[in-house]
């Protein structure tokens, strides 16, 4: 049989506990276990991918037979796929400032509770806490002989108040993932801060949709580089034809004051020792001073495209590593937040984030900030709800006029390809002008 | 397939272990193989092949209930422990015991004996994709084609052990003309999925979505895909029946059985019995399905429970379990979701038609208020597609839409664990350029 160009296989073990508490009752607490393993051959043209069972117990010679039958499916491909050369090496991985595995699921039950608990003020008529601790051991080697080994354990809550008066609803909610250790002491501020947040939805207007000057707050301004950019810059879109800023590398995409960059690098929840084919992980800048300066990379889109590095491949355990995105942020400008309400005038300021998509080929996205408040001559004023913002990529870039002095990272799940990774995004706030607001209020 | 974990040692093991240590225990099983071939432009790129194999426990003491599962057969024995110690934490409750076996008469469409799981007839598919796809003069981003086996089986300390023999096949193309982009999708559990059409209306949509005019922002008659109603109803409507989200404050539908809450000829109804992705006789815990009216000609008539839901709130189950909720454990969810009432030609007089929505789960669960961005919009008159329009948002309450249906179209088709027709809408929100 043929001897493939390329394989390599990445194996992940490990487990995930959870504790989920509903208007104060626990409803499950527990740990689940996973052991999965992905091998990826390169025959003559393209991949051949196969899903591996038991990895651990495998031997050499039935490695060899997994590598046959990969080898096999890969017959079927007719892209000739080429690989980049690429840096390897690791990372350390941060050091856990409290271990989640030393705390007992008794301990984090109760300290869930509590935080559950400070959300039940007068007028909130359910709350929810849910604590996720997701801690996994990988293991990479691949035919050039590399080969490395780390263990990473991401964990965090979020908590979520619903407020009632009459018909009217609305809900708040705040949460924080980490890979620095267990965050769930002294946190019963964050059940408080999603019981007022809903308890002042509930006086909140709808939003009036338009045209309008935009204040976006850091979390929300970072879904808009996750949203806006980030998608769009990943090289296997690029490569496929399904991103509108494939070709414009050097082109000015952006106003000047503009930096965006992605950094796996970071201590942050994105963060990556080494990425998912084996590459040394380092920091992309995507856009420098409104100019689009590189795309993020793995090995096969960094040779068919070019302009950037590999290194931001990434995969969940068992699935194909695919561009992605880690911890993506705008750089801090000058501007205090006194200087943009200024700035805003009159306009609108969002804040939180529930989430946002993206189509890149189309160059238009949308996404959905938790809250909001009418700005009138530079002083905030009522608060709106159900308020969002779409755009288009090549427009809204340059509509960014002024950015703050006090970024902040938020932590998130990117969905892509059927896989959802850890991310964090951040930025400060930041001001757009002609932001399209979308909203039912007349 | 699996040296001494086949199937029914396994979980004749667990029940004999955990027998010994709790009042009552489940298993829930999986096992499956699937093949996909994947398009990167209009080559194949890579070709996959998986085995899968999983098994969710869940265990009963004293009214405490604990789960956790593992795709690793070596480790059961911890995934026991691992259950039972979970429920140590969990908050007792009024439990009257998992279901007994009862004889399942008929039998659902979930099994094609003429699906073989192999690469070739995937590679097939892509080809029948892309000839669809040259229908319009487009450029092919990617698209893939799959097909899969599974076994799935529910036994339990009560005596039952069902099992279900299923297929599936897949489809989807992704297209660009310029930077106008068109997707579609169909999945089935029989060959008799179409890839060139599949690949046909991909194209069309980007094609014909290049070019687009602008919008005003105002108000306007709105017709939603199958594909974006599926988005609307799968982020807000279906939380809101959950029965757990009922009792636990944070449903929009909660104290509103017998009234009116959706247009009176629309009628909600979850059909396990039906040709979806969703079909089954038993569902995750192993009760046996039934057809579950949620709203009848707009009356809410019941919402959605599974086994400790019911207990704890002195309801009936109605074997509305689906697995998939945390640590293996089941959760509230739909088999297959119908909308029924009168179907129209709908699309006569003009209207705003959307084809798919981008960040429909950014809608609020909670209330049902959303605004979203339409995707491959156009002016529809005359039962057809007029032009394109290029950007706009759509703001509404999912709940008071549907109160305002104005017709449903007359084709359904399945999108995910439901099957629906498009429908139109009054007088929305629209906000243009």
């Amino acid at each position: 049989m043929a001897e493939p160009r390329y394989w390599d296989i990445r194996h992940v073990e490990g487990a995930v506990t959870h504790v989920d508490i509903d208007n104060g009752v626990v409803e499950s607490a527990g740990t689940s276990f996973f052991n999965r393993a992905l091998l990826r051959v390169l025959g003559e043209h393209g991949w051949g991918v196969l899903t591996i069972e038991n990895y651990a117990s495998c031997s050499e010679k039935e490695i060899r037979d997994y590598i046959g039958r990969a080898l096999q499916l890969a017959r079927v491909t007719e892209e000739d796929v080429v690989l980049a050369d690429a840096p390897s090496g690791m990372l350390p991985v941060p050091p856990l400032a409290e271990d989640p595995r030393d705390v007992s699921l008794e301990e984090k039950c109760g300290l869930l509770a509590g935080i559950e608990a400070a959300a039940r003020l007068p007028g909130i008529a359910s709350t929810r806490g849910r604590y996720t601790e997701d801690e996994g051991r990988v293991h990479f080697r691949d035919s050039s002989g590399n080969e490395y080994e780390y263990a990473l354990c991401r964990s965090g809550f979020s908590v979520l108040a619903v407020a009632r008066r009459g018909e009217l609803m609305q809900m708040g909610r705040e949460s924080e993932h980490t890979l620095s250790g267990l965050n769930l002491r002294h946190r019963q501020d964050m059940g408080r801060t999603a019981a007022e947040r809903a308890l002042a939805l509930l006086d909140a207007r709808p939003a009036k949709g338009g045209r309008m000057r935009a204040l976006l707050d850091p979390e929300l301004a970072g879904v808009f580089a996750h949203e806006a950019i980030g998608h769009a810059s990943e090289g296997d879109l690029v490569k496929e034809g399904a991103s509108i800023i494939k070709g414009r590398i050097g082109e000015r995409i952006g106003n000047e004051i503009l930096n965006i960059v992605d950094d796996p690098t970071l201590p942050e929840f994105g963060f990556e020792p080494v990425d998912a084919e084996g590459v040394a992980v380092a920091r992309t800048e995507i856009i420098r001073n409104g100019v689009l300066s590189s795309y993020l990379h793995d090995r096969q889109t960094l040779a068919a495209v070019g302009d950037g590095i590999a290194g931001h491949a990434r995969a969940v355990p068992g699935d194909v590593p695919v561009v992605r995105m880690s911890n993506t942020y705008i750089e801090n400008g000058d501007a205090s937040f006194d200087e943009l309400l200024e700035a805003c005038g009159t306009g609108i300021l969002l804040a939180g984030s529930r989430g946002g998509q993206v189509d890149p080929g189309r160059g238009v996205f949308q996404f959905n900030a938790e809250y909001g408040y009418i700005v009138e001559n530079g002083e905030l004023g009522a608060m709106v709800r159900d308020v969002s913002l779409s755009g288009e990529i090549l427009s809204t870039l340059h509509a960014i006029v002024l950015c703050g002095n006090d970024r902040k990272m938020h932590q998130g799940y990117c969905g892509k390809a059927g896989q959802s990774v850890p991310v964090s995004d951040g930025a400060p706030h930041v001001l757009l002008e002609e932001a399209v607001v979308g909203g039912s209020g007349a | 397939m699996h040296k001494g974990h086949d199937r029914d040692d396994v979980i004749d093991r667990i029940l004999a272990k955990g027998a010994d240590l709790c009042d009552e225990v489940e298993v829930f099983f999986t096992e499956g193989e699937s093949v996909s071939a994947e398009l990167k432009r209009s080559i194949v790129g890579e070709a996959h092949a998986a085995r899968s194999w999983g098994i969710g426990i869940r265990t009963i003491r004293d009214g405490r209930i604990g789960a956790s599962s593992t795709n690793d057969p070596s480790r059961w024995e911890d995934c026991l422990d691992a259950a039972i110690a979970g429920g140590t934490l969990a908050t007792p409750q009024e439990w009257h015991g998992l279901p007994g076996p009862v004889t399942l008469s008929g039998s659902v469409p979930v099994f094609d004996p003429n699906i073989t799981v192999a690469i070739e007839p995937a590679r097939e598919m892509l080809r029948g994709l892309l000839a669809g796809a040259a229908s319009w003069p487009v450029d092919v981003i990617g698209g893939s084609a799959g097909l899969s086996r599974s076994s799935v089986a529910i036994a339990n300390s009560a005596g039952v052990h069902y099992t279900s023999e299923r297929t599936g096949v897949g489809v989807s193309l992704e297209a660009i003309a310029g930077t106008s982009t068109g997707y579609e999708f169909d999945r089935s559990r029989f060959l008799d999925i179409d890839p060139f059409r599949v690949g046909e209306q991909a194209a069309f949509f980007a094609a014909r979505s290049a070019g687009g005019g602008d919008i005003a922002t105002g108000s306007y008659d709105v017709i939603l895909s199958p594909v974006a109603v599926a988005q609307l109803l799968g982020n807000v409507l279906v939380p809101a029946l959950s029965g757990r989200n009922v009792h636990a404050g944070r449903s929009f539908l909660a104290g509103k059985l017998g009234e009116q809450v959706l247009g009176e000829t629309i009628s909600v109804v979850d059909d396990p019995f039906a040709r979806g992705m969703g079909s089954t006789l038993f569902d995750a815990e192993g009760v046996p399905t039934r057809r579950l009216a949620f709203i009848e000609e707009g009356v809410l008539s019941s919402y959605a429970y599974d086994l400790r839901t019911a207990y704890r709130y002195s309801e009936k189950t109605t074997a509305s379990a689906v697995r998939g909720g945390a640590g293996g454990s089941p959760s509230i969810g739909i088999h297959n979701l119908l909308i029924e009432g009168p179907r129209h030609d709908i699309a006569d007089e003009r209207a705003v038609y959307a084809h798919d929505l981008v960040g429909a789960h950014t809608a609020n669960p909670v209330t049902g208020d959303f605004s979203v961005e339409l995707s491959n919009a156009f002016w529809m008159e005359g039962g057809d597609y007029a032009e394109p329009i290029r950007k706009a948002m759509l703001a509404g309450n999912v709940f008071s839409m549907f109160g305002a249906v104005d017709g449903l179209g007359r084709e359904s088709r399945v999108v995910g664990s439901m099957i629906l027709p498009p429908v139109r809408f009054k007088s929305m929100q629209v906000i243009g350029t």
